[in-house]
This record gives C-alpha cells, sequence and structure tokens, in this order.
C-alpha cells in the first residue's frame, strides 16, 4: 500500500517538495516499507492525474519548459481534487489573507472527504484555523502545518511534541525573514527605503512589500501558534499588529548606543497576541540578523528554549512539508 | 528578592543544618554556601550564604529563627529584584508631558530608576525618546505599559517596547 499524494499549487514550494520526495524516496521505503506517491498535482490553469503515480522530476521539467504542470485543464481545483482518489493532500497554493483564496476550499474539501492535508498556506489557518482543526477531527484526519510558521524552522512541532508535558508561558519570535533582513541592514546605518529598496532587489520583498513590513505576515504565524500551541481560538483581527515603516535611523542609532537592536517580534500568550517592533539587546538569541528567523519558547520546567532556522526557500519549506509527511506516515504505521 | 548573608553557627556538628534549614522552611532557594573554617570567632565559624526568597516578610521570620536557634548574623545584604520599563518612542513627543507622565507612573507605582534621552527634533516635527526604568512589581509593570500606552495612541506615537524579563 502506498501513500498517494495531491499537490495543489505547483510553484516554488510544490516543486521543492516534489524534488525532496524524489531525493529521499528510498529512505521512505527503507523506513516504512511502503513508497508516498504522487498521484495528482494542479497549478492555477491545469491539472495531472494517475492512479499509478507520477514522476516527481518529470512534474518540474513539464512545469519549467511549458509553464505547465499537466495537459488537463483546470477550472476548479476543489472540484478536480473531489473527482481524484488520494491519501494526502499537499496545499501550497498562493495566500490570500482576505479570503483564504482557493486554498481554503482545497483545504476544507479534502478534510471532509477524509483525506489528510499538509499546508503551508498561512491564509485558510490565520482566517479559520478552529474550523479547519475541527474538520480534521470530525473526520479522523490529521492536519499538520509545520512549514506555514518559519520555514525550515521547525517551531510547531518543537512545542507540540518535543515540549510535550510542560507548560508554555509564551513564544516570542522573529517570524519574517524580509523584515529581519531590512532592520539588520537599518544596523548598518541604511535608512528603511534603502534597505527595502535591497531587501526587493535581492527578491526577499515583493514589487508590493506591504504584507511583509506592515506585520501581516508575522500577524498570520501568531494566529497559527496561538491556535496550534495554547488552543487560543483566535483569527487575524484578533493580534495587535503594528508594522516597522515607522523605524527611523535616528531610532536604531539611539538603540544602537544603548546596546540594543529593533527588531519585529511576535509575541503569543494567554494574556497577548502582538506583533511589534521590540529592543532586543545585543546577544540575546533573538537579536539574529539577516533574513534567519528565531523563536524563543518560555516553558515552566525547561526554562527558555531557543530555535532557529532558515524562514523560507525552495527546499527549506519543502523540508517542513517532508517532515509533516513523514510523521504521518509513522502514525499510520503505529495506528495499524 | 536575593539574599546574601554572612552567618556565624557554633563549630558543633548540626550546627550548619540549624542554619540552612529555616531557609527552606520560608520557601527560599539556597544558591549558595561558603563554608570559612579559618574565621573563627567565639567558637564559632564563619558561613557566608546566598539564598533567593518571596518578599521581605519572610527574611524578618527567618532572621527571628536564626535568633532563637542561636544563629549569629553579622552581615546582610539584600536585592530586590526589579523590571525593566524600557521603552522607545517615535513621533511628535512632548517631553514635558511625557515627563508627567512618567512622574505619574512612579507616583502610583514606584520606580527604582528612570533614565530618559532625546534626540534632537527632526524637519518633520518628529523625535526619539529612550526610556529606561525599573519597576518593583510585575504587576505594576503592565499598568506603567497601559499608561505609556495610552499615552502615545492618543498622540500617533509610535512605542518600541523591551523585550521585557
Amino acid at each position: 500500500m502506498s501513500v498517494d499524494i495531491a499537490i495543489a499549487g505547483f510553484g516554488t514550494v510544490g516543486q521543492g517538495f516534489a524534488e525532496v520526495l524524489a531525493l529521499r524516496q528510498d529512505m521512505i521505503r527503507e523506513a516504512f516499507g511502503t513508497e508516498a506517491r504522487i498521484v495528482a498535482a494542479f497549478d492555477s490553469g491545469s491539472a495531472v492525474y494517475d492512479e499509478e503515480g507520477l514522476d516527481p522530476l518529470a512534474l518540474i521539467t513539464a512545469k519549467t519548459e511549458t509553464g505547465k504542470v499537466g495537459d488537463e485543464p483546470l477550472v476548479d481545483g476543489a472540484a478536480f481534487l473531489e473527482s481524484i482518489d488520494y491519501d494526502v493532500l499537499v496545499e501550497v497554493s498562493p495566500t490570500d489573507i482576505v479570503t483564504g483564496g482557493a486554498g481554503l476550499h482545497h483545504i476544507k474539501g479534502a478534510l471532509a472527504a477524509g483525506r489528510h492535508v499538509i499546508t503551508v498556506n498561512k491564509g485558510p489557518l490565520a482566517l479559520a484555523f478552529a474550523e479547519l482543526d475541527s474538520l480534521a477531527k470530525e473526520n479522523g484526519v490529521q492536519m499538520r502545518y509545520e512549514g506555514s510558521v518559519g520555514g525550515a524552522m521547525p517551531i510547531v512541532n518543537l512545542c507540540r511534541e518535543s515540549l510535550m508535558g510542560q507548560e508554555i508561558g509564551s513564544v516570542m519570535g522573529i517570524l519574517n525573514g524580509t523584515c529581519n533582513f531590512i532592520l539588520s541592514r537599518m544596523d548598518d546605518g541604511l535608512p528603511f527605503e534603502q534597505a527595502l529598496k535591497e531587501a526587493q532587489e535581492l527578491g526577499y520583498a515583493e514589487a508590493d512589500p506591504g504584507y511583509d513590513i506592515d506585520g501581516v505576515d508575522t500577524a498570520c504565524k501568531v494566529v497559527i501558534l496561538a491556535n496550534s500551541v495554547f488552543g487560543i481560538e483566535c483569527s487575524y483581527e484578533d493580534v495587535d499588529v503594528t508594522g516597522i515603516t515607522a523605524i527611523s535611523e535616528e531610532a536604531v542609532a539611539m538603540a544602537a548606543e544603548q546596546n540594543y537592536c529593533i527588531r519585529l517580534i511576535g509575541e503569543i500568550s494567554p494574556e497577548r497576541l502582538e506583533v511589534s517592533p521590540r529592543l532586543v539587546t545585543k546577544g540575546h538569541p533573538l537579536s539574529v540578523t539577516g533574513t534567519l528567523n528565531v523563536a524563543q519558547v518560555n516553558t515552566d520546567l525547561a526554562g527558555p528554549i531557543s530555535i532557529s532556522g532558515r524562514g523560507a526557500g525552495r527546499s527549506e519549506t519543502a523540508s517542513a512539508i517532508l517532515s509533516d509527511l513523514l510523521a504521518m506516515m509513522r502514525s499510520f504505521v503505529n495506528t495499524k | 528578592m536575593r539574599v546574601n548573608a554572612d552567618l556565624y553557627v557554633k563549630d558543633v556538628p548540626g550546627q550548619l543544618v540549624a542554619a540552612l534549614e529555616p531557609v527552606s522552611v520560608m520557601e527560599g532557594n539556597i544558591v549558595g554556601v561558603v563554608h570559612h573554617r579559618d574565621q573563627v570567632m567565639n567558637d564559632r565559624i564563619g558561613v557566608n550564604i546566598t539564598f533567593e526568597l518571596l518578599d521581605s516578610e519572610r527574611l524578618d521570620k527567618l532572621l527571628g529563627i536564626w535568633k532563637d536557634r542561636d544563629v549569629r548574623v553579622s552581615r546582610i545584604a539584600s536585592v530586590v529584584e526589579t523590571y525593566p520599563l524600557d521603552y522607545l518612542l517615535i513621533g511628535e513627543i512632548s517631553p514635558s508631558r511625557l515627563e508627567e507622565i512618567l512622574d505619574e507612573v512612579k507616583d502610583m507605582l514606584g520606580m527604582e530608576a528612570l533614565d530618559i534621552r532625546y534626540s534632537s527634533v527632526m524637519e518633520s516635527g518628529s523625535r526619539t525618546a529612550l526610556i529606561n526604568a525599573k519597576l518593583t512589581n510585575r504587576e505594576n509593570l503592565r499598568k506603567a505599559e497601559d499608561m505609556i500606552a495610552s499615552m502615545v495612541q492618543e498622540k500617533g506615537i509610535v512605542a518600541v517596547r523591551g523585550l521585557g524579563k
């Protein structure tokens, strides 16, 4: 029996996942005695399905050469998913924080149909976490989302699994690499506008950078951690958000004189859901530079635990999806 | 609070335990004990002890128990735990109004230390102020943050708060 996967969205992350799945196929076979096969994939305009399994690298080649992952035209991703047979949906379509976008429909449809879901799509989780979580439980399936917060930094599973049995008082972290890059460059003396321009030239920031610099992206991650780690039923509107656009060169310099740097911090605790620029003492675990993500988990037994990693990137995000898939496969074996 | 004390105990078995055990009774945490066998006074030997206690009320009770047990205290020093209130404010800040509010915080909530630095005013009328203060009570810290938050909201000032403890 194989574990059959459908991939919704075949952009950078979808292709990255197909690549690492091909790379780790032997390891999976050895560890679980079974295969994890891609049986379906679709992008915004095309789809492909083969119940016998698809070649992950051939899918990437098709996408690169033709701009499409499959030959079949696609009108409605949710309808396509209803028409095929698979075990796990890997939902990596573009994020829409206003409506949840197509991703929300894909995830709801899959969970309602009794399929497991792995997603890094923050929009559906930030807007409808409690509903999706209930839907998964009602249908006896798993929804995992490690890559939605911190990319390769395994913060969700650290809190939910490795720190099981501990009381977590708060989680504070740098959860957006773009803002951290800009603030790090401001530490070097660059004004905000110039640091932003540099981030755009290097591909760290979008042409419309509001999603990052206004704190929206970090707020989505705060919502996901609040729901998943603290069991706080909340959505994006419940987070108190301040971005970094008001941070001046002068403020950064004044902070530096007193051995501080300014970082955009997401804070999650039963008392506080907040995204705001904060004064961080240089040398503190949260004073990292560049595009790194970092989080500090404050626990009652082990005290503070810090974790850091690359917050984005093709293979980094794919590694988080792979880890969710393997955790699912391990649970399938254990429940047999 | 963290306390460091120089004690003199009789150089007979059981006396060191008699000095240390009441710290645990007062729900304290012993951080370190140094036995000074070379410091002898009236057949007593010196012991330096560092411990943490919740409050000064417990410290008073502990001193009473030591007195009853004939443990002599030659020196005692305590440090009260403080909670940092650090802010960088950016916007049209009026130093007189800001200091008025911080004086209110000081009077209402108690403050161990206060330092305020200002930048010069920019062409836009904006300036930066860095506040470093220490409060002696965690609950008061939240109240102080609320007082500052209402001021910055009213004036459209951006507040960059410290991480706290």
